[in-house]
């Protein structure tokens, strides 16, 4: 039996106002990207945690990407910066932990740039068969167990 | 009058610190032992496992399990512990979420050895040697007690601090004893028992412990000591700040903190600030975290085994 | 084509989730198997009812889901269909009217975001997950009420020119007070430097002079003159801006015009009114119709007022209007609406390598020579030449000079610039009568009414050499401007030996565009222009609620679209003004007081200072305009958003990604 070729898992932030409209239009356009992407829509990159980035890699991602707003274009002004620094910072702790950091990329798409987003996108899925699958998934046993240690709760 | 209970404290792999830790009872220790029998307590008095195997299940009343678990025997002897006792508690850092020994987890097995034979250590049997000669087996990873076993509750601290102690003794010698998986400390931060002035919110540089003397009324934090204070369960009294020392989240994250690691650095991520906030700044901000050597070590110095799957894989 | 999920579940405590999936015609179903798609999440945990439909935002595709609202008692719906963008609103009304709270129903896009850009078996698998995903967030959102707030019942128009002057003119009659900024000495904007305008020829200043005094004069209207907008704070309805009016060091209401003040005025500098063709003093009035009337004093070219230098103009200011210590004045006004209308400049001919860099003084743009056929304008409207005043006997004008140029300028159309530049000829032609014009065009653009018999007019009653090629070159020789061009219809090389040379520049926006979006947090296009919330639908409003785009700034266009579309935002202006209150997300975020350490890293993230801090941090809902920073920089979790929470979130990763669902209401 053939191998299926590796496909990459990836969830996609994308703030409303820029990169999620930057995805809109690329609909609009038809400009077609690799399918690998799940994307998940946040007012504003600055919403995006890293605990998600965290989250997505146990529950089997290979990737996670965020689009946010050009720098100076943040619908609210500044999250867009906020998150640059987080991000940037996580990519040291993946480092250390052994993540390629590359399997986090932080881009900026504004709503006119419909022809990036599928391009990025690309890139990104394309990176990702490179480094190949990363196999965090969740092992129960080892993470704090519920009941005993509430982690998240709301 | 009702029989006393049976207590049993248990050292699995940890430096000792939690069972002197009961010392700082003070003379409320004395009132503590009148009223409870000991059932085993390896470090206090001379008891041996066949002592414990000699027992009942849930004959205990309660376990108190302090240290990592690194050993095979470690492994043994929990589950044999959790079977003679009504209540297990997790006891301290270690056996909370891994502790300092849980660093380790960031070398693999073999890299561990190979280090610690360098040191003289036999990792097995010399040829011809006795079997009862060899160490018990190291397991692949450090783990948190509840990676093993039904944890009942949490004690934090490294170590556990005597108003914490005094809360878990209490529930028990009363009998009111609180949900499963209730953490004796504070649900807020610490930064609620700190004194502190937080007014200047911002991280404008990052310096390590010994490389400022800070003032002593304002927050660490903005002073650019990594202190984990915000993440941090409150309970201690803000011991180590006040003292002019970051806190180093020994109490463990606040309930709804999840990965303290990653909350931290969304926090800091959020405060950092190389001036005006803008593209013209990036390098700036960029060099300013630059100076946060090893966020591992410093966000999860007392979780590692629980948060954190390394890419060191090798014997897993 | 609605289908019942197999087997609902029959707890009546947990979520009763409706999905109804959009077929959108062919647009979705070509690529996704809707059919698959309804199955899969029919089997969802939670879902109680699966549906299809052709066009689920047509009415009986609205009817499915309100009727399954009813009779299934759904607790929650996803809609996978477009993008939210498009017809959130429309199915959130809809279950609004079905008795579910609008809050319970979330859209996911299955169509921009799947099925237009895939197109194998994966497309379908992909729609599953994006759907799945948003079923796990709707089954933690809670009923929402929305927030109402009071507004300032003023408007903000940003410039000056006509489409400026149209927007407050029209805010202003409906009875709404009017704050008009305008950064030159006077409004009036580009119009005011026009000739004639095509393709009626009227007098442009004529048309436009009697608008500009009603400015003047409306009682409703409160015109800033030589003033910028500093900053800008706040939301929809309650924006706080800070405007910085310079001195002009002549008071208005003494000035009397008599212009004894330049007469004295040592200095000269080229004159910006008239694209520097004629000079002007440090003390001046940009043209005489300007409004205010009033000179100003130009500080940069004065030979110096701290210290003084000279005062000549004062001595001789009889009204003593001139005040040498007049401050530089900060204004602060509340408004609820803002009206952006820059307009736009011309593209640097400097830029033209290829027609001589601007350094050939008889190769000008088109604005410069509307100053020559201009009455008032450095040559009185005879059409004379910059380098030696003669008149020009052949003239060559270069139509896209900048523009539909991808590899070197402008790619876009600059829209105006075939009719303007067919006006130019005819004018010239009615100026010079043995004059002869030719016009290298790439298209003729008429679109427009009367636009194309204009044209035609000009092409055939003024006999103007229209030739259809791209101007290879300008280059000086002697006294004359030499152009080396091709006539693509013959095959010809052309060469003109040329008077004159007028080059219809690209239009740009105007300098400052960017930062004004900036402070206003309004997006720029890859061009500069300011961008609409949507092309067709939405062309009069920025992203950001309650700031509309009027004239140029937005893209190229001539008066009567200026006019018109400052009409339209001024329509839409007046829409927030007239409102009782407005209405305000209550998708913000929320402090859980019992987990809240009052550790205040909260505070400084928020744009809108919409945190108090304290034994506790408070939100004001009013201010929170719910980007979520605050919630993703909480260290304890105790920052939440309402129905976007880290656990819901957490939830549509894990589905995404593919988790077995797990029913809610476990431990």
């Amino acid at each position: 039996m053939p191998e299926t070729p590796f496909e990459p898992k990836i969830v996609a932030f994308l703030c409303r106002w820029c990169a999620g409209a930057g995805a809109d239009l690329a609909g609009t356009s038809r400009i077609a990207y690799p399918a690998n992407a799940v994307p998940i829509r946040v007012n504003c990159s600055g919403r995006v945690e890293p605990e998600w980035v965290m989250e997505a890699f146990r529950s089997g991602a290979d990737g996670v990407f965020i689009g946010g707003c050009h720098p100076g274009d943040c619908h609210y002004v500044s999250g867009n910066y906020k998150t640059r620094r987080r991000i940037y910072l996580l990519k040291k702790l993946l480092a250390e932990m052994g993540i390629e950091p590359e399997r986090v990329r932080l881009e900026w798409v504004s709503a006119t740039e419909g022809a990036k987003y599928a391009r990025v996108m690309k890139e990104f899925v394309a990176e990702l068969k490179r480094l190949g699958p990363l196999h965090l998934e969740r092992e129960e046993k080892t993470m704090p167990a519920s009941p005993v240690l509430p982690r998240v709760g709301s | 009058m009702p029989p006393r209970p049976r207590i049993a404290v248990y050292w699995t792999g940890g430096c000792g610190g939690c069972d002197v830790s009961f010392l700082e009872l003070g003379p409320a220790l004395l009132d503590v032992l009148a009223q409870i029998e000991i059932a085993f307590w390896p470090a206090l008095v001379d008891t041996k496992r066949s002592d414990v195997e000699a027992l009942a299940p849930r004959s205990i009343a309660a376990t108190l399990v302090n240290g990592t678990l690194r050993t095979e025997e470690n492994v043994e002897m929990v589950h044999l512990l959790r079977e003679k006792s009504e209540l297990v508690v997790a006891f301290g850092a270690c056996a909370y979420q891994g502790g300092v020994p849980g660093l380790a987890n960031l070398a693999t097995r073999d890299e561990i050895l190979r280090r610690m034979s360098g040191n003289g250590f036999r990792p097995s049997p010399p040829p011809g040697g006795e079997a009862e000669d060899a160490p018990p087996g190291l397991l692949p990873q450090a783990k948190s007690l509840a990676d093993e076993i039904t944890v009942d509750y949490v004690v934090p601290g490294c170590p556990p601090m005597p108003p914490l102690i005094g809360l878990l003794l209490g529930a028990l010698l009363s009998g009111d004893l609180p949900a499963p998986g209730h953490v004796f400390a504070h649900d807020k931060a610490l930064c609620e028992e700190c004194p502190r002035t937080r007014e200047e919110r911002k991280l404008t540089k990052v310096v390590r412990p010994h490389e400022l003397v800070p003032d002593p009324n304002v927050c660490l934090l903005d002073q650019g000591m990594i202190c984990l204070g915000p993440v941090t369960r409150g309970g201690c009294g803000a011991a180590c700040p006040k003292a002019g020392m970051p806190c180093t989240g020994c109490v463990g994250p606040t309930p709804n903190a999840g990965d303290p690691g990653l909350a931290m650095i969304s926090a800091l991520g959020s405060l950092a600030r190389a001036g005006e906030e803008g593209p013209g700044a990036f390098a700036a901000e960029d060099r300013l975290l630059d100076a946060l050597v090893d966020p591992l070590g410093t966000f999860y110095k007392y979780s590692l085994p629980a948060y954190v799957r390394t890419g060191k894989r090798s014997d897993r | 084509m609605a289908s019942p999920a197999p087997s609902a579940p029959s707890r009546s405590a947990g979520p009763r989730i409706g999905v109804f999936v959009c077929h959108c015609g062919k647009n979705i179903a070509t690529t996704v198997d809707v059919p698959r798609v309804v199955e899969a999440l029919a089997s969802h945990p939670g879902v109680v009812y699966a549906a299809r439909h052709e066009y689920m935002c047509s009415d009986p595709g609205q009817d499915v889901i309100k009727k399954a609202i009813q009779e299934h008692r759904l607790t929650g719906v996803v809609v996978a269909a477009c993008s939210p963008s498009m017809h959130e609103t429309t199915f959130r009304t809809a279950a609004e009217e079905a008795g579910l709270n609008p809050y319970l129903l979330e859209i996911a896009n299955i169509r921009e975001w799947c099925s237009w850009v895939h197109d194998g078996p994966e497309t379908t698998d992909k729609a599953i997950r994006i759907t799945r995903a948003m079923v796990e967030k709707v089954k933690g959102n809670h009923p929402l009420e929305p927030v109402e707030v009071d507004h300032a019942t003023q408007c903000l128009v940003v410039g000056g020119g006509i489409s400026g002057i149209q927007a407050a003119l029209d805010i202003a009659n409906a009875g709404y007070e009017v704050l008009l900024v305008e950064r030159s000495p006077s409004i009036g904007g580009r119009m005011a430097q026009l000739s004639e305008t095509f393709p009626t020829l009227d007098c442009s200043q004529c048309i436009l002079t009697p608008k500009m005094v009603e400015v003047s004069r409306h009682p409703r209207i409160r015109l800033l003159t030589y003033s910028e907008v500093e900053s800008v704070t706040g939301y929809l309805g309650n924006y706080h801006v800070v405007i910085r009016k310079k001195p002009t060091y002549v008071d208005p209401d003494k000035c009397n015009l008599c212009g004894e003040c330049a007469k004295v005025c040592p200095i000269r500098v080229p004159n910006e009114f008239d694209r520097g063709l004629s000079q002007r003093a440090a003390i001046y009035v940009p043209f005489p119709q300007a409004v205010p009337s009033s000179y100003t004093l130009d500080e940069e070219s004065c030979l110096g007022l701290n210290p003084l230098r000279c005062s000549e103009c004062a001595k001789v200011c009889e009204p003593k209007a001139i005040d040498y210590d007049m401050p530089e004045e900060m204004i602060e006004e509340d408004v609820g609406a803002i009206v952006v209308a820059t307009g736009y400049d011309l593209y640097g001919k400097e830029r033209m390598a290829e027609y001589g860099h601007g350094t050939v003084p008889d190769v000008i743009d088109g604005l410069e020579f509307e100053r020559i056929l201009s009455a008032g304008g450095p040559t009185k409207g005879e059409v004379r030449r910059p380098s030696d005043g003669k008149v020009p006997k052949e003239v060559v004008f270069i139509q896209c000079s900048g523009s539909r140029d991808p590899e070197l300028h402008k790619s876009y159309c600059s829209k105006i610039c075939c009719m303007y530049t067919a006006k130019h000829a005819l004018l010239y032609r009615h100026n010079v009568h043995d004059g002869t014009a030719y016009v290298f065009y790439i298209d003729i653009r008429a679109g427009g009414k009367e636009y194309e018999e204009f044209v035609v007019r000009a092409m055939e009653d003024e006999r103007i050499l229209y030739l259809r090629g791209k101007v290879a070159k300008v280059f000086r020789d002697g006294d004359k401007v030499v152009v080396w061009g091709v006539d693509t219809l013959t095959g010809k090389r052309i060469e003109v030996a040329a008077d004159l040379v007028v080059l219809a520049q690209a239009m740009v926006p105007s300098a400052g565009t960017e930062e004004l979006a900036r402070k206003l947090h309004i997006a720029c296009g890859g061009e500069g222009f300011l961008k609409e919330a949507h092309p067709k639908l939405r062309p009069l409003e920025a992203l950001t609620a309650g700031i509309f785009l009027a004239g140029a700034a937005h893209g190229p266009k001539d008066i009567p679209e200026a006019v018109a579309q400052g009409s339209g935002a001024a329509a839409k202006a007046i829409a927030i003004l007239a409102a009782p209150t407005l209405t305000h997300s209550p998708e913000v975020a929320e402090v859980d007081e019992d987990l809240c350490s009052g550790c205040v890293v909260c505070v400084p993230q928020c744009p809108y200072s919409a945190i108090t801090p304290g034994d506790v941090a408070h939100v004001n809902e009013l201010l929170c305009e719910g980007c979520g920073t605050c919630v993703a920089a909480c260290p304890s979790g105790a920052m939440r958003m309402k129905n976007q929470t880290d656990a819901q979130v957490k939830r549509m990763i894990q589905v995404a990604l593919g988790a077995e669902p797990v029913e809610v209401g476990r431990a």
